[in-house]
């Protein structure tokens, strides 16, 4: 492989692998507080990349404006679907609670399928994104720069909320001890619902960006991103949100790498994330960063 | 301050409280004691609002003097309303530093400056605190823990301070330590305590009142001196 | 869960049924192929489709709540089982001139070519196959608990799928398998599932079932127990994947067309949705929630194509306009009290409510846009179908069943033939029973057992007519228990309670309230929702003789009795001095007057015979004392026996003139309160030293 040909896929594995990473946060943040996959959430990234293309096209709304009413709207989305979906079941096995989101991922599918059709969209790209970069031999789309740049200024900025907010220590503390936290003058389904808000804010930036790196946009799209944005969550720990970030940009970075070292490899993209998950779990079974929690006995 | 009338508790099948009356004044140190299971800690959950079988009635009188009914209230409420609990079994978040813990504790104010003061109070209350406030809570002893526990339940300014079990699992010296602080914190700083013991002696010899608990059920109640003298709490509780 | 032994004898822990239920068994599956063979010679090709599709879903079914409902193993790959099984069977069945054909772009690998079995080993080898892989990956995954696992399977069954796309040499790739010999005929799906149901419930109701679900419940537990955890739920998963293979390979013959994608997770979804439709941990709920979804599913589909509506043809029928208005202002109406019933802010319930409110609101404005004559909407128009809309309203379905009944449609519950026996027995004739002069009941011999604890045994007592007597005895000893098997809601295993000649251990709770007994609970339970004669008046429902029917047609005989009832309850409430407190909320009284209030209730049943349940529970000092003239009065006015449980020696002494002990559901004395006082028995065991001091 040329220099050349390694610097664009590197770019592009730190593309995806930040995608994965947005994704795997809301994951994580869910899983770490209330213990259950939110299957939903790989949806509310498809719904999130449905905003702007509605928002740029049928509004007519300034790309940015767009951008920052998808956001916006994907984190009300996923505060609502917490409040009917999930909410009602917190006293409930956790089992309930995950097939109530498996409900509601089909559900967001379903519905994407009757509103907006099968058709898959061209998402708006605005202009100054398409035009590649030219150094050298070297073509790089800006989209390249920007995703993995746009997810570090956003995951600073949700660490700051988390580490440095009161808010951010009500999260921390109720993944942890939800009487204890309420003791405390906490309400937890503020918090909760807070955290969904989150979670939803990033997949939708995520999903966002995706449709202007890969610009089709279907009612499907969200389920491998989020299938494989879980495993990151899970491969870096789940209930970590650097653990997130670390195993979002590994799974990335393996999928770009293998196949483009291994071409021929390039049918079995979607299934590496599966073998890294296995891999993973049987030499850490709590994954890169998670910490071992200890079952009581 | 504090009034529970023929308040039961129900889990499931089981009647841990039946019908307690127990009344805090204001200033007071109040012990519960009783024997494991006997329903002491059922009754300040009810009051924290921790328990969703509790009924009668638990009125509270806060600091503007209005009287609020407790029950069925969710937890969360209690602390604006001037309650702390300092829970069972200490519940330190170990993940958060001991700072982090006692800012837990103040979640309920916006107060930046108070809350700083009052943190370095706590700190002069525990200087051991302050010497470790860096280390995550889990890396604590359980002395160390305790006294995050009674600081944390303090950082929210509480009227009423309710404390199960502050002896729990300590060496009689930190016993003695904890009980110190405690008494202190009702004469110097005029905290009313709601005090769940096991430990019967070192309560009594603090408290105004005591209220004694046998399955559920109040069979004994009066001032702590009167109760230390008491035949049956010394042969029950006291050792002979 | 089956209580085999609820109507029979002793308790022996043998099903004395066991013969009835045998034949039983084998008569409703003779009567299944019967159903079978007539179903094969008259329904059309598309019916038969979809009895195999159900066929093929129970089976799918059963073998996903095997692993999970009863091993407790969160597992999502299902759809890779069964994308084993159809491969492995399909590469059996399909003869090798077809694989020629098949195997264009790439031959098939060599050995492959030549392998050509019958279906039954085909299919038999699909299983094998899956139960193969699923022990393979039980290996790594099994460590992993809950969701950990699911996402693991869910994982294995994506590659599954990859890998049988990038493949060709073995499953053709993308493009799948054609033209598989269709051998998979409503007998060949029905006898699978039959052997499906034979060896799961075998295991299931064996005492590995109960080692399976101790696993599930606790397996820390099982551990302790000696039970080797790992090798059971490894044992579960591989059983349940085979028969998820099975079922594949029924599938794969049944559609004739294989592809890779056909196994995605929508798949294991559907089956996940059977599952949980019909009850976790429940075989009967998977046999019937996958009927129920199959046929749901495919009907559907009718929301998918389009609908013509012709307004001519509705608006001509003069009659169909009015029943259609009538029917939609009704259900508008209706939505309309829920939403405002929902109380304020959003709710789940509100949302729902809603829906009809816009539904009826479009079809009566297409009504009116007609009667106007407007040309905006017009005659005849058709609804286009919505794609996706089938599968929208299904999990709309799911969320709906996880939210409001989440254990499905039959929980955990199975169907039984003891059951089933029981719903249609017919009540015996009841014999009178000579009984001794002046006792109102006779409890002779009683035992009560709940599992292996014996809550009363073998209890006999002669209750005295026009008394005041006492049960007492420490927590726990079975005095309520006694109400209950009194009151018809325990059956008793042995013994006989008679009552007035009357044999009352077959009876219902309220034919026992109509014959004249009636009682009050521990832990009040009053209508809470009512006011103080409204409870009362409930009380009387039963010596009522006019008809629910008969209130809106205002019958005279409905008038007289109903200001009968009213007149009756005040007159009683007014006795008891509850007067006052008529139009109270009877949850709003206190306590003492709450447990007065549910004695007058009981005794607006008119009975002659009252079971009194802790009446002074949490009753102070004054109160009890109060309650002891009360029950007194009441005895003397009401003219009847008085049967009462309570721990208040002083009521028990004061009013009681024969008091029976109980303890750990034994008789342990009885007599009068001097008797009782000093049985040194009663001290040690109930009583304590303070006996003599407290009473």
């Amino acid at each position: 492989m040329t220099f050349e040909l390694f610097i664009q896929n590197f770019f592009n594995a730190l593309t995806v692998g930040s995608l994965y990473a947005l994704i795997a946060i809301g994951y994580t943040m869910v899983y770490g507080i209330l213990r259950f996959i939110n299957f939903a959430h790989g949806d509310v990234f498809m719904v999130g990349a449905y905003f702007i293309f509605f928002g740029a096209a049928t509004f007519a709304l300034p790309w940015p404006l767009a951008a920052v009413a998808a956001i916006v709207g994907s984190a009300a989305l996923g505060i609502i679907v917490d409040r009917i979906a999930y909410r009602p079941l917190r006293e409930a096995p956790r089992i309930s609670a995950l097939i109530s989101a498996i409900g509601v991922s089909f559900l967001l599918e379903n519905l994407g399928l009757v509103i907006f059709t099968g058709l898959p969209r061209p998402a708006v790209q605005p202009e100054w994104m398409v035009n590649p970069i030219i150094l050298g031999n070297i073509r790089i789309l800006p989209i390249s720069f920007i995703v993995p740049l746009v997810t570090a200024v956003l995951v600073m900025g949700l660490l700051w909320l988390v580490y440095r907010t009161r808010p951010g220590l009500a999260m921390r503390a109720i993944s942890r001890d939800i009487e204890t936290t309420r003791l405390m003058g906490v309400s937890i389904d503020r918090i909760i619902a807070l955290t969904f808000g989150l979670g939803s804010a990033l997949a939708a930036a995520a999903g966002i960006m995706w449709a202007m790196r890969y610009p089709q946009i279907h009612p499907f799209m969200g389920v491998m991103p989020g299938f494989k944005a879980f495993i990151a969550a899970v491969v870096g720990g789940i209930g970590s949100i650097q653990g997130a970030v670390l195993g979002g940009v590994l799974l990335g970075t393996v999928e770009i790498m293998a196949v483009a070292f291994y071409p021929e490899l390039s049918g079995y993209r979607d299934a590496f994330a599966f073998v890294l998950l296995i891999v993973i779990l049987l030499f850490r079974p709590t994954g890169l960063l998670g910490e071992k929690l200890d079952d009581k006995i | 301050m504090l009034e529970l009338r023929d308040m039961h508790v129900r889990y499931g099948g089981i009647h841990a409280v039946q019908g307690v009356n127990i009344t805090v004044n204001k200033g007071e140190i109040v012990t519960l004691i009783g024997a494991n299971g006997a329903g002491k800690s059922s009754t300040v959950r009810a009051v924290a609002g921790l328990v969703k079988g509790a009924s009668g009635s638990i009125m509270y009188t806060g600091r503007d003097g209005a009287a609020t009914e407790l029950i069925g209230q969710p937890p969360e409420r209690m602390v604006p309303l001037g309650l702390a609990l300092s829970p069972e079994g200490r519940r330190i978040l170990p993940h958060l530093t001991v700072s982090e813990n006692l800012d837990l504790g103040a979640y309920s104010r916006s107060d930046r400056k108070a809350i700083a003061e009052d943190k370095e109070w706590i700190y002069g209350l525990f200087p051991r605190l302050k010497e470790r406030h860096w280390q995550k809570g889990g890396t604590l002893s359980g002395g160390e823990q305790q006294m995050l526990a009674v600081g944390r339940a303090l950082m929210s300014r509480p009227d009423l301070l309710m404390l199960d079990e502050p002896s729990l699992g300590l060496a009689p010296i930190l016993v003695q330590e904890i009980f110190e602080i405690i008494r202190r914190l009702n004469t110097e700083d005029g905290k009313t305590i709601l005090l769940i013991e096991q430990n019967a002696y070192a309560a009594l010899n603090i408290a105004h009142k005591a209220y004694i608990l046998e399955v559920g059920n109040i069979v004994l109640e009066g001032s702590g001196k009167d109760l230390l003298q008491n035949h049956k709490v010394k042969e029950a509780y006291l050792g002979g | 869960m089956t209580t085999s032994t609820a109507k029979t004898g002793g308790y022996t822990g043998i099903d004395l049924n066991a013969d009835r239920n045998r034949n039983s068994t084998l008569g409703a599956v003779a009567l299944a192929i019967l159903g079978l063979v007539w179903a094969n010679g008259h329904l059309d090709g598309y019916q038969m489709q979809l009895l195999n599709l159900v066929a093929i879903n129970a089976i799918l079914a059963v073998s996903l709540n095997f692993i999970y409902g009863f091993a407790g193993m969160f597992s999502l790959g299902h759809a890779g089982f069964m994308a084993i099984g159809a491969y492995v069977s399909a590469l059996c069945i399909l003869t090798p001139d077809q694989k020629d054909m098949i195997w264009l772009l790439e031959p098939i690998w060599g050995p492959l070519n030549t392998v050509h079995t019958s279906f039954f080993v085909s299919v038999l080898l699909g299983g094998l196959a899956a139960a193969l892989c699923g022990f393979l990956i039980a290996f790594p995954v099994m460590r992993l608990g809950g969701d950990y696992l699911g996402i693991a399977t869910l994982g294995f069954a994506e590659i599954i799928r990859v890998l049988f796309t990038n493949w060709p040499a073995l499953t053709n790739g993308a493009i799948g398998l054609r033209g598989i010999p269709a051998y998979a005929n409503l007998w060949w799906n029905y006898a699978w599932l039959g052997l499906t149901l034979f060896v799961i419930l075998a295991i299931l109701k064996s005492n590995f079932g109960n080692v399976l679900k101790s696993i599930r419940d606790d397996e820390i537990a099982a551990q302790t127990m000696g039970i080797n955890t790992t090798a059971y739920r490894t044992m579960a998963f591989c059983l349940g994947a085979f028969f998820a293979g099975v079922g594949g390979a029924l599938m794969g013959s049944l559609v004739t067309t294989i592809q890779p994608k056909m196994f995605n997770f929508l798949l294991t979804f559907n089956i996940m949705m059977i599952v949980v439709a019909g009850g976790l941990g429940s075989i009967t709920g998977s046999l019937v929630g996958a009927a129920v979804v199959t046929l749901m599913l495919e009907w559907l589909r009718i929301i998918e194509y389009p609908i013509d509506v012709n307004m001519t043809y509705l608006m001509g029928h003069a009659w169909l306009q009015v029943l259609i208005t009538a029917l939609a202002l009704a259900a508008l109406w209706f939505s309309f009290r829920q939403v405002r019933k929902s109380g304020r802010g959003l709710s789940m319930k509100k949302a729902l409510w809603s829906l009809p409110i816009v539904f009826c609101g479009l079809i009566l404005a297409g009504f009116v846009l007609r009667w106007l004559n407007a040309d905006i909407l017009p005659a005849e128009f058709t609804i286009p179908g919505i794609p996706g809309m089938r599968m929208l309203l299904f999990s709309v379905a799911l969320i709906l069943i996880i939210i409001f009944r989440r254990q499905g449609m039959m929980g955990s519950r199975e169907f039984s033939w003891n059951a089933f026996y029981r719903f249609f027995r017919v009540p015996e004739k009841q014999k009178n029973i000579p009984m001794a002069k002046g006792a109102a009941m006779e409890i002779s011999g009683v035992t009560m057992r709940f599992g292996g604890v014996t809550a009363i045994d073998n209890l006999s007592m002669t209750i005295p007519e026009k008394k005041v007597v006492g049960l007492i005895g420490p927590n726990g000893a079975g005095k309520t228990t006694v109400f209950n098997v009194i009151t018809g809601f325990y059956r008793p295993q042995e013994g006989r309670v008679v009552f007035q000649g009357l044999p009352m251990t077959q009876l219902e709770p309220r034919t026992v309230c109509a014959v004249g007994v009636a009682r009050t609970f521990q832990n009040i339970r009053l209508f809470a929702g009512g006011t103080v004669l409204e409870n009362v008046m409930t009380g009387c429902h039963v010596r009522q003789d006019s008809r629910w029917w008969m209130a809106p047609l205002r019958l005279p005989m409905f008038h007289k009795e109903e200001n009968e009832i009213r007149r009756k309850s005040y007159a009683l409430l007014a006795r008891l001095g509850l007067a006052e407190l008529a139009d109270e909320k009877a949850a709003s009284l206190p306590y003492g007057a709450q447990r007065r209030l549910e004695i007058a209730r009981a005794l607006a049943t008119d009975p002659s015979f009252l079971l009194l349940d802790e009446p002074a529970a949490g009753m102070n000092p004054q109160e009890s004392g109060e309650l002891m003239r009360f029950i007194e009065k009441v005895r003397d006015e009401f003219d009847l026996t008085i049967l009462m449980i309570e721990h208040d020696m002083k009521v028990v002494m004061g009013v009681c003139s024969h008091i029976w002990v109980l303890e750990y559901g034994r008789l342990i004395a009885e007599g009068g309160p001097d008797d009782i006082r000093s049985n040194p028995k009663v001290i040690s065991a109930y009583l304590g030293h303070q006996a003599t001091e407290t009473a």
